[in-house]
């Protein structure tokens, strides 16, 4: 069961003193299943925030139709189930954590006895227990972010639609925030995420749609998009020559030394076997032996290769 | 009755936000002063001093009332949308004529603590001098409450659909003009040009005729104020104010949030 549902979405802004037309989503369809989470990924300008946008009831599509659990999304009640995180920064700086949830709270006409629950335990959830009764004024970008995931979750949503949710973290912050995500997988929520960290993408998207100059160009589960056959085999060693190592990188599709350590990089597991064997024939040390398979980051820059050479 | 209870979350987190906003508190600190100013002014003018303290306050009330009105409010609205703060709001189940609704009311009510602090300093000046004070007075302050709910109205019109500055020039216009329409329509039918005469008569008709809500001359002489009048005003002000906030909600309805 979808959803949320995209049809032939498209929005064409008009700019600047002349009104020049600018495409910014020219076609997207989605199909975003009970449960899931999917990754909208795209680089800068590609059109995934003003999708959002459209989703949330924001801005209204100049062509194409859209649903939030069976409900088009020009009907506010289709955001009754919903979490929302918009980009950046959308806080009333002049309220204090705690008073900023218990707003969006009110706002969705949550009773009182429920938000004094809520909004404490949403604010340890996220990390920022401590400061609950400190102005936002004075949060870091890691708390910000942090209390704004805490607002997309104050109503207990069925969907949630986060917009760039790692954005500001630090590597620990990031780390909390897959987490959270995938904890609200658990619970059954279903998350539509949009990130420009790949690596994060990679590590919590069952499925991903890749956007491309306000289309999407690549879409499906991650394993299929990805493949599970092996890309290529990552091999570090130690204590070799100057002289083995100019020989092992002719092989090699990337070879990088580093100090004493060397990595190369074979496109198949064979090759990678007998450049360890030849290591290990002259005293050389195996630090590791890696399979990889293809990245996200390598599937989104092959995307946008094909896409530069259909457009000329 | 969601609706009722969104429009007061709207209007309760826009009135918190005015009050911890500083240029109120700036403002109003100018208005005391120009009120408690009204007791040198009156040494200068020997055997006008009533007059004097009850123009000059009134006048002050009116004047600093309609710059928080038009700078305090078109920023609050301005603020919610260059700060995104709407964009959490507006994904939630919240009508776009809410927010507009809740974010006036929220501005009335700063305005009715506003003038009710204006007042007491003018009180206070009046007591100070062992002035009297008059009913009359009253009603004064009651019809600037009511021209400052108006002019609160054109600045959410505006802001519902251009860019602070020029919602803020065009509110500053329509004070400045809503104050002189009476002598616009006396220059068209002096003119009796048939170009500019039913030009003049569209302006006196179309734009917010606040000469009809100000009655504060009237009250610093003491004259008694007709009640049919003040019916009429007041009910003038209500339809204007009602014309504009529905104005200002269909153009938001219509807005993008980029």
């Amino acid at each position: 069961m979808s959803v949320i549902r995209a049809s032939g979405l498209k929005k064409t802004f008009r700019t600047g003193f002349l009104m020049r037309q600018v495409e910014a989503v020219r076609h997207v369809d989605l199909d975003v299943a009970k449960g899931s989470i999917y990754g909208f990924i795209g680089p800068n300008g590609a059109g995934k925030t003003t999708c959002i946008k459209m989703l949330t009831g924001l801005i209204r599509p100049t062509a194409g139709e859209a649903w939030i659990n069976g409900l088009p999304v020009s009907d506010p009640d289709s955001r009754r189930g919903l979490g929302f995180l918009p980009e950046g920064t959308f806080f009333h700086e002049y309220l204090t954590g705690a008073e900023f949830l218990d707003f969006h709270a009110r706002l969705l006409n949550l009773p009182a006895s429920v938000r004094r629950e809520r909004i404490p335990a949403l604010l340890e959830r996220v990390g920022i227990g401590h400061a609950a009764d400190l102005r936002i004024r004075r949060y870091s970008k890691g708390m910000r972010q942090r209390v704004g995931l805490a607002q997309t979750l104050i109503g207990d949503p069925d969907v949630l639609i986060l917009d760039e949710p790692m954005s500001g973290l630090d590597p620990l912050g990031r780390r909390d925030v897959r987490d959270l995500i995938l904890s609200l997988r658990d619970d059954g929520k279903t998350v539509f995420v949009t990130s420009h960290i790949l690596g994060d993408a990679e590590l919590i998207c069952d499925h991903v749609a890749i956007i491309l100059g306000g289309r999407i160009v690549s879409e499906g589960c991650l394993d299929e998009l990805l493949g599970k056959e092996v890309a290529g085999v990552e091999v570090v060693v130690e204590g070799i020559s100057e002289a083995l190592f100019e020989e092992l990188r002719t092989g090699a599709t990337r070879a990088v030394s580093q100090g004493s350590r060397f990595l190369f990089e074979y496109a198949d597991e064979a090759q990678a076997e007998k450049a360890v064997d030849t290591v290990r024939s002259a005293d050389g040390r195996l630090r590791s032996l890696v399979p990889r398979r293809r990245s996200l980051e390598e599937l989104m820059v092959a995307d946008i290769e094909r896409e530069k050479e259909r457009a000329g | 009755m969601n609706s009722l209870q969104r429009i007061w979350v709207l209007a309760q987190n826009t009135y918190r936000e005015a009050i911890r906003d500083k240029l109120l508190y700036n403002l109003l600190l100018f208005a005391a002063l120009m009120i408690v100013s009204s007791i040198v002014l009156a040494k200068l003018h020997l055997g006008y001093d009533e007059r004097i303290y009850r123009d000059v306050g009134l006048a002050a009330i009116a004047m600093f009332g309609a710059m928080i009105a038009i700078f305090v409010g078109i920023n609050l609205v301005y603020r919610e949308i260059s700060q995104k703060t709407v964009h959490a709001m507006l994904a939630k189940p919240v009508r776009r004529w809410e927010f507009i609704l809740g974010k006036y009311l929220g501005l009335v009510s700063l305005l009715v603590i506003e003038i009710g602090i204006m007042s007491g300093f003018f009180l206070a000046v009046l007591v100070y001098k062992g002035s009297p004070w008059e009913w009359a007075m009253v009603w004064a302050i009651g019809f600037i409450f009511l021209e400052l709910a108006l002019i609160t109205a054109v600045a959410i019109f505006f802001s519902s659909f251009t860019t602070p500055y020029l919602a803020g020039m065009f509110t500053v216009a329509l004070w400045i003009i809503g104050h002189l329409l009476a002598d616009v329509r006396d220059f068209g039918l002096q003119q009796g040009s048939e170009g500019i005469r039913p030009l003049t008569e569209a302006l006196y008709w179309s734009l917010p005729n606040l000469d009809r809500l100000d009655i504060k001359a009237a009250a610093a002489d003491g004259n008694a104020i007709d009640a049919a009048r003040m019916a009429g005003a007041a009910l003038y002000a209500v339809c204007y104010s009602g014309v504009l906030l529905m104005g200002g909600m269909l153009l938001f309805q219509r807005r993008d949030f980029k």
